[in-house]
């Protein structure tokens, strides 16, 4: 059927990527209900092999269960390979960042690359309308906020999508709250209304990351080898088996021996060296992103005043765009408050209240120590 | 979809005929409810319904009634014929030893690999090009000893038909049975058993315009195979349990009309196949169609599409309303070529580029033209889908 003779119908069609759980389940529900024509689709992203045990997302179960929730809702279900490119742009990305002593963000890049452009093209061959999915965010003429259920907002995981993708999505469950989703997936009869929630990175089956990282990367690999560790002023208190192994704010696994705790507070990969320090030491000032993406026309600009993000969770925190901001295609931020383990690799992302203005990566030049300290 | 469906997908599936399903309907009511092994009246009346069935199927594929061993389907009838068949040999100082063509349906390729399993041994049979059982590998494995040759009569995936009398003279020869897959050959080709020497055919019924979960084995000689399942003495041990009666009279009455009617359904299909091969090959520059060369049965046709993936075309073609299938089930989405279509030495990227296309006596010329308009459509649709994941 044509597109045109579909807008005759006043019906639009939609693609909702359905993971196998509730949220998603859920949202292709409310599509239906909403008279929507809707296409359920799952992507299949990458394989376990057989030695895994079975996972809450992604796993055989989850398509199975994807497929019988579509079934109940009499709405024709797919399943889309994206592995090939969900393998360069993701988990490749996810090995290159800790190689380089960064702690990625692995949601971010799918819904960036993955689900918003690749699923996206599926979807556009399918002469679809719009893209839905389960994400806890609200899209409202064009813009994206957070979604209605504060403790579920995942609004900082889609800073980096296309702005002109942004008008196409649906976020049904985006004005529920999670005990809403869940009635809601009770009251319709739905095989997945009670499934536990994935909380780790999908392609990670153990929340164990280093053996995906020990798989990739060469065995030499520096990321992966034996080297200082040591504190702020230089001296060298021990060695770790790897700088892949740490993150910014981590104390599992440092030497011990401190009169106060003690957490890594950088990572010089060029060195092979982990920099630990104080809690004081782990607060910074100034944050700055590359990688920018803007999901409005009207970007802040040098001396504005917005609120940043720099974790999933973590408030967000007034900032002013710096009047010489970095170098091109970066921004650098002046946090009116100090902000805990700004971790390289992560996402910093600005909102104007509730809305998504847009974000960037953080990078890892800043060390943090020493301006907490002046 | 507004769109209606166009089925050509007969190959996995046949709707129930009218016909089938009226003479099923007495055994699903009060009426005709009894069971086959009971003395009283109302067993009589399922006995006797079950015995008209065999006859019928026996009389469709040349048989005598008495080599009917109803089954579950084709599934459990390959099975039979392959495990049963080994473990019989082995019991019997034969050797336990199997040899399977690489293009045999999942069903006995598996069976095979039970075999090997339980101790002991599967060797496989290679194909030509067209999917012809090579003769020379055949001869070989027949000296080396084997208790059983399952060779498929027709290929359930791209139609070629074996030269099965050929086979099963060389396999009676070497004193091996000849095991024939024949779920895709029976009311498409013509079937007798009774021509052959040392051979054993599995039937399923839903093929043909019967209902799901029936099949046969057919088998000359009760003794070449051991049963699987074990527990009442029905059909004489060989396959117990209380029979499917309506199932069995649905089996029937679809097999007595597919051997009835087997010369104008072929030539009602084979039109309808040459015409979408014409059709999709003038359409589609670059298709092709495999097994071309050899004789294939007429209800089916299997086409490769290159540049496309197979996951793709039926996902665009099932929302167009045209319903066909790749080569092989796909569970998990990732994509595996057809394990007929690599055995035939097909290309990776073409075999998974491949569709299956396959008409029953239901389907017109009217349909036909239909998916000749959606099918270039869509091909040319996943090709440029193709083109814009691949930046």
């Amino acid at each position: 059927m044509t597109r045109q003779r579909r807008n005759q119908e006043a019906r639009q069609r939609v693609l909702v990527a359905m993971s196998g759980g509730v949220d998603s389940s859920v949202a292709a529900a409310l599509l239906v209900e909403q008279g929507y024509e809707v296409i359920g689709a799952t992507m299949k992203l990458f394989c376990y092999g057989d030695d895994v045990p079975d996972r809450p997302c992604c796993s055989l179960d989850s398509i199975a269960d994807a497929r019988a929730v579509a079934d109940r809702l009499g709405i024709s279900h797919y399943l889309l390979n994206l592995e090939d490119r969900f393998g360069r742009d993701v988990i490749g990305n996810f090995v290159d960042e800790y190689a380089h002593g960064r702690t990625p963000i692995p949601c971010v890049r799918c819904n960036s690359f993955t689900k918003f452009r690749d699923l996206l093209a599926h979807a556009d061959a399918l002469e679809c309308d719009a893209i839905a999915t389960g994400h806890y965010v609200v899209q409202r003429d064009g813009a994206l906020y957070r979604g209605r259920d504060a403790n579920k907002d995942q609004s900082y995981f889609l800073w980096g999508i296309d702005r002109s993708v942004v008008a196409r999505m649906r976020t049904p469950v985006g004005e529920c709250t999670k005990a809403e989703t869940r009635a809601a997936a009770r009251t319709l009869g739905l095989v997945t209304a009670d499934k536990p929630e994935s909380v780790e990175i999908c392609f990670v089956p153990t929340g164990d990351y280093l053996p995906v990282l020990e798989q990739h990367l060469p065995s030499d690999a520096p990321a992966l080898a034996p080297g200082p560790v040591v504190t702020t002023t230089g001296t060298v208190v021990g060695e770790h088996q790897g700088f892949a192994r740490f993150t910014i704010g981590q104390r599992r696994g440092l030497p011990g021996g401190f009169p106060e705790p003690m957490y890594v507070v950088a990572i010089v990969p060029d060195a092979c060296t982990v920099v630990i320090g104080t809690e004081r030491d782990l607060y910074g000032r100034v944050v700055t992103l590359d990688e920018l993406n803007w999901l409005t026309a009207d970007p802040p600009r040098p001396g504005d005043t917005c609120d940043v993000q720099v974790r999933y969770r973590a408030p967000a925190v007034p900032a002013r765009v710096a009047p010489n901001g970095g170098p091109p295609g970066s921004l650098r931020l002046e946090l009116l408050e100090p902000v805990r383990a700004i971790a390289p690799g992560q996402s910093g992302v600005l909102y104007d209240g509730s809305r998504l203005l847009g974000g960037g990566i953080i990078t890892g030049q800043e060390p943090r120590w020493t301006s907490s300290a002046t | 979809m507004a769109t209606p469906a166009i089925y050509l997908d007969n190959a996995a599936t046949t709707p129930v005929l009218p016909e089938v399903r009226d003479v099923m309907l007495p055994f699903l009511d009060a009426t005709a409810f009894g069971n086959p092994s009971s003395r009283h009246r109302f067993g009589r009346v399922a006995r006797a319904a079950v015995e008209r069935a065999r006859a019928q199927v026996a009389a469709a594929i040349g048989a005598e009634p008495g080599w009917i061993y109803f089954t579950s389907g084709g599934t459990e009838a390959d099975n039979l014929a392959v495990l049963g068949g080994a473990l019989a040999a082995k019991a019997g100082g034969r050797p336990f030893r199997v040899a399977v063509s690489a293009t045999e349906h999942k069903a006995v390729l598996a069976a095979a690999h039970a075999v090997d399993g339980l101790g002991g041994e599967a060797v496989t049979l290679p194909v030509d090009g067209d999917g012809l059982v090579d003769l020379g590998g055949l001869d070989e494995a027949l000296a080396g000893g084997v208790a059983l040759v399952a060779v498929m009569w027709v290929n359930n995936e791209v139609g070629t038909i074996q030269h099965v009398a050929t086979l099963a003279d060389r396999c009676a020869a070497a004193g091996a049975w000849l095991v024939c897959d024949a779920v895709q050959a029976l009311g498409k080709v013509p079937c007798a058993l009774a021509d052959l020497p040392r051979a054993m055919l599995a039937l399923s019924a839903h093929k043909i315009g019967g209902p799901k979960g029936t099949g046969a084995l057919v088998v000359p000689d009760a003794h070449a195979v051991h049963p699987l399942i074990h527990g009442g003495g029905q059909q004489g041990g060989l396959r117990p349990g209380t029979e499917n009666v309506a199932g069995v009279v649905g089996f029937g009455q679809a097999a007595e009309r597919a051997g009835r009617q087997a010369h104008a359904a072929a030539a009602h299909v084979g039109a309808l196949r040459d015409a979408l091969e014409a059709g999709l090959t003038r359409a589609i520059a670059d298709a092709v169609v495999h097994a071309a060369r050899v004789p294939r049965a007429p209800h089916v046709t299997n086409i490769a599409f290159p540049g496309t993936d197979s996951e793709a075309l039926l996902m665009h073609l099932d929302l167009a309303g045209v319903c066909c299938s790749s080569g092989s089930a796909c569970t998990t989405g990732a994509v595996t070529p057809s394990h007929v279509l690599t055995a035939m030495g097909v290309p990776r990227d073409r075999a998974v580029a491949s569709l299956r296309f396959s008409f029953g006596p239901q389907n017109t010329m009217a349909e036909v033209e239909q998916a000749l308009d959606v099918v270039p459509q869509v091909v040319e649709k996943v090709r440029s889908l193709g083109a814009v994941l691949r930046r």
